[in-house]
Formats: C-alpha cells, sequence, structure tokens
C-alpha cells in the first residue's frame, strides 16, 4: 500500500511541484495519475519511490515512511518497485540481454536464474529475438518496453511508470498499457502517470487528477 | 544477504572488473605502468638498503686504535712500545702486526703479489692494533694525542670511524626510504583514485541507474574496489618483477667487481614472503585508492 498524507514538494529552486496530497493506493490496485505538464505527475511518482523526499508531510509504503529510510534501507525498498522512467534511462554500452539483467545483478541473482528470468522478461513485451541487440538500435517504442522489461525481471510488487506511452504511436501505446493490465491482473500494485486520454480510458482503472501539483476531487 | 549471494555478488564484480581491465588494454597498461614504477623505487631501493646493510654488518665496527711506526722504528723498538702502551688506562689488548706479517696478508687479500713482488724493499712499517677500553669519543682522542706524541709513531688511525659512519648512513638511508616509501605509496593511491575517477565519470549513468533500482552504495562501489587491487595486484608483480630483472642483469657484475677486491659479495633479492608482501600492499593500496575515489564520489551524488 502507498499512502500520501499531506504530502508537500518544494525543490530547492523555490518551485512548489506538490501541495497537501493527500490520497492511498491500495496493494494490487491500478492507479493513473493524470494532469497537464507541470501539475507534479512525477514528482508524485518519485516520492512514492523515494527518489526524491517529500518536504511536507509523509510518502508511506507497505507501512514504512519513505521520508526516513536510510539510503540502504531505500535501496532495498526500490528492489521491490519496478521503475519505467520517462526517458527510460537504458545504458547502451551494454546489449539488451545485460539491461534488463541489471536488477538481478543487484539482487545478486546466480546466472542461471537470471537467464531463465530476462528471457521470460523479454517474451513478456516481445523483444526475446533482441537480447543481442544495443538498445540504441531499437526504435523508441522497443525501448519502452525493454525498460518495461527491466522493470518486471525482478518480479516486483509494484510498478510505477511515468509516461510510459508517451511519444509512442498509438498501437505502441495500447500494446504497453495492456502489458501494465496484465501485470496488475497477476496482483502488482500499479501506479502510472499519463496525459494521453485515449490510454486513461483503455487503462479502465481509478484516477487521480493533479492540478497545479493538488489533487482535483 | 545470504552467504551464497554475497559470494555471486563478489564473483559478479570480479567478472566486471576483469572485464574492464581487459576492454582498455592501453589504458590499464599505462596506469600499470605508473604505479609499477612508483612501488619498483621503494622496493628496489629497499633491496638496495638491505644488501648495503648486510655487507656493512660483514666489518668489523669494534673499536681498533691502529698505531703505524716509521719505516726506521725496529721490531725491538715496536715491541718496546708495545710494553709501554700496555701500561695506559684506556688500552684493554694489543696486538703486534710486524712489517713482515703485513706484506704477507697484503699479498693474500689483496691479490697484488707481483706488484708487491717487484719491490726492492718493504714499504710498509710495524704496526700496534689497540683493542681500547672506553670507546668514549673525548677518551678515545686523548688516547690517540698522547699516543700520536711518542717516539717512533708516524700516525694513528681510528678505523672503525668509517664503519661507524657508514651504519650512521645506513640509518639515515632506512628514514629517507620509509619517507619515500610512504610518500610513493601514497602516489599509488592517488594514481589509481584518478583512475577510478575517471572510470566512475564513463559509468555515471550505470551508477545513476544502477542506485535507482536498488544498488547500494556497496554494490556500486565493490567492482571499482576489484578493479583497484587487479590494477595493484598487476602493478606490484610488475615491480617486484622488474627489481628481480635488476638484480639478475647487474648481480654478476656486483660480484665480479666485489671478487676484484678480494671480497666476495652477492646482490640479494627479495625473499617470497617480502615479494608477497609488496604484492599484497600493492594491492591494498590499489583498493584503498578506489575506495577514496568511489567514497568521494557517492558522498556527493544523491541516494
Amino acid at each position: 500500500m502507498i499512502a500520501f498524507s499531506n504530502t508537500a514538494k518544494r525543490y530547492p529552486s523555490g518551485f512548489e511541484a506538490l501541495k497537501g496530497i493527500s490520497c492511498t493506493i491500495e496493494k494490487g490496485e491500478m492507479v493513473a495519475i493524470s494532469g497537464r505538464s507541470g501539475a507534479g505527475k512525477s514528482t508524485l511518482l518519485k516520492l512514492a519511490a523515494g527518489i526524491e523526499r517529500a518536504s511536507q508531510g509523509s510518502v508511506m509504503v507497505n507501512g514504512q515512511n519513505v521520508s526516513q529510510l536510510k539510503e540502504a534501507g531505500l535501496a532495498v525498498m526500490r528492489r521491490n518497485f519496478g521503475l519505467v522512467f520517462q526517458d527510460h534511462k537504458l545504458l547502451f554500452d551494454r546489449n539488451v540481454f545485460e539491461n534488463v539483467a541489471l536488477p538481478l545483478s543487484i539482487a545478486a541473482f546466480p546466472h542461471a536464474e537470471t537467464g531463465k528470468r530476462v528471457r521470460a522478461a523479454l517474451d513478456k513485451v516481445g523483444l526475446l529475438n533482441r537480447e543481442r541487440s544495443n538498445p540504441v538500435t531499437l526504435s523508441g517504442g522497443e525501448q519502452q518496453r525493454l525498460c518495461i522489461a527491466r522493470a518486471i525481471v525482478n518480479r516486483p510488487s509494484i510498478l510505477v511508470a511515468d509516461e510510459p506511452t508517451g511519444n509512442l504511436d498509438r498501437e505502441y501505446a495500447e500494446t504497453i498499457i495492456d502489458l501494465f493490465k496484465s501485470f496488475n491482473q497477476v496482483g502488482v500494485t500499479v501506479l502510472l502517470s499519463t496525459h494521453d486520454e485515449g490510454g486513461l480510458a483503455r487503462l479502465n482503472c481509478r484516477r487521480l487528477l493533479l492540478d497545479g501539483g493538488k489533487l482535483v476531487p | 544477504m545470504g552467504a551464497g549471494a554475497w559470494f555471486t555478488a563478489h564473483v559478479h564484480a570480479a567478472e566486471r572488473a576483469f572485464r574492464r581491465l581487459l576492454s582498455q588494454p592501453a589504458g590499464t597498461l599505462l596506469s600499470v605502468l605508473v604505479i609499477g614504477i612508483a612501488i619498483t623505487l621503494p622496493l628496489g631501493l629497499y633491496t638496495l638498503f638491505t644488501n648495503i646493510t648486510a655487507a656493512a654488518s660483514r666489518v668489523n665496527t669494534d673499536p681498533n686504535v691502529n698505531v703505524y711506526l716509521t719505516l726506521n722504528a725496529s721490531e725491538a723498538e715496536a715491541r718496546n712500545l708495545e710494553k709501554t702502551l700496555r701500561s695506559r688506562a684506556n688500552v684493554g689488548s694489543i696486538r703486534f702486526i710486524s712489517r713482515e706479517s703485513a706484506l704477507a696478508e697484503m699479498k693474500r687479500i689483496a691479490n697484488l703479489a707481483d706488484l708487491l713482488a717487484s719491490l726492492e724493499t718493504n714499504p710498509l712499517p710495524h704496526a700496534l692494533s689497540i683493542r681500547p677500553i672506553s670507546v668514549d669519543p673525548a677518551a678515545l682522542a686523548q688516547l690517540r694525542q698522547e699516543i700520536s706524541a711518542m717516539p717512533k709513531v708516524e700516525y694513528v688511525v681510528m678505523d672503525f670511524e668509517w664503519a661507524q659512519k657508514l651504519k650512521r648512513f645506513a640509518s639515515f638511508a632506512e628514514r629517507l626510504m620509509i619517507l619515500l616509501g610512504m610518500i610513493l605509496a601514497l602516489a599509488v593511491v592517488f594514481v589509481t583514485g584518478n583512475t577510478i575517477r575517471l572510470q566512475i565519470l564513463t559509468q555515471r549513468d550505470e551508477i545513476e541507474v544502477s542506485r535507482l533500482i536498488g544498488a547500494t552504495r556497496r554494490f556500486i562501489r565493490r567492482p571499482f574496489l576489484y578493479f583497484g587491487a587487479l590494477q595493484g595486484l598487476l602493478a606490484g608483480l610488475l615491480a617486484v618483477a622488474a627489481v628481480l630483472g635488476f638484480i639478475a642483469w647487474a648481480g654478476t657484475e656486483v660480484a665480479a667487481l666485489t671478487l676484484s677486491y678480494g671480497s666476495e659479495f652477492a646482490l640479494q633479492a627479495p625473499s617470497l614472503t617480502q615479494a608477497i608482501g609488496v604484492t599484497l600492499a600493492a594491492m591494498a593500496m590499489g583498493w584503498l585508492g578506489a575506495f577514496l575515489s568511489v567514497w568521494l564520489y557517492l558522498r556527493r551524488s544523491k541516494p
């Protein structure tokens, strides 16, 4: 469960990205955060994943106050998260297989188990035939799916995706939304942000609308 | 983390470090050479120092006062002087060395038999070798002054002074070597640290992504530590090989040179324990350099 309680985030520049957010995302739930650019969607996701710390209020993840976690605790918490970044954050000096294997390497999985899990994740996103390719040779949609494969390879309990369908054409966007729905159907909590109305309709889940850093009732 | 996972994490880190070493052969070679030279200098000096110390320990450094008589002094006069000196307060024992026995000894040890045989007369005087009771500099100076004033005495030599100077020099050289060793050890740490810093810059994206998806500082640090230690290991082995190579190359020449002076002396290579110790120390310095570099980077970056 993820719970925001009167959470605010002010960046060092003085910009207040979030103001007094209070909401709860239940275990196994899928929630879409929508709003215009600059509404605070990415910041909310970053707070949930402990990438940013709240300036005020608290963020609780599975009973732990993220703001009070030390670095080692944060690292352990993040291993339960699958993170899909807006800019993918792929490593272009490693091939597709190695990119997906990174979370398993961090969790010190043995080679044999790593191989099985990586191929299963790549199969799920339709990139099994590209495992030896360099990510730079992949299309935007394939890079997005690669990022999703990396996020799910560790079988996380919470999947956080920031604009996973951004800059993708309709067909790719629908494939990716269906992927998230399938993860949610097997019990994964999914928290994603999007400003794509078509995608929101296809997701068919609870929606949190942000405007100017505040939740719109 | 369980023991199995801990072991797996270390195997992964060592593999990555090894791959990084191999992926940049020119850079690796250059760094290993720089670090190797920095280790070779103190190791070479240490080897040289231990050899000098070994040579110095073979020199008789017991205090000895040698009294050389004039060439016209007869053996009877020399024996009389011996008797007179025995009554002196600071004289322990006296050995009379006749000019004949001195010449015979010189012929034996200095390979100068042919040259000395060509001389018509014996150029060496009778001598008395005194072992003083006190080595106090003031007492010795007084003894020298008294003996110098005696009839038939040409000059008095305190032949242990140079050996004492050698010992003092060795002691000074030892301190200088320790200081140089420490400075060069620091240089090794900094060179490794700088190599790792450059590596961190090229791996910045990987570090950032790894941290975002749950890597601990330990995970980030581990391959760099292995890299630093591996680099240190190679540099240590290079330094040991360089010193062994030098001894093999120069050893025969040194032995031949000392033999020509009537002495037997062979350069000693560092022992196996010393070689292992140097290599392990180089690994430790490489590890430390890497640790400091990654620590500084992670301290500045966001968790």
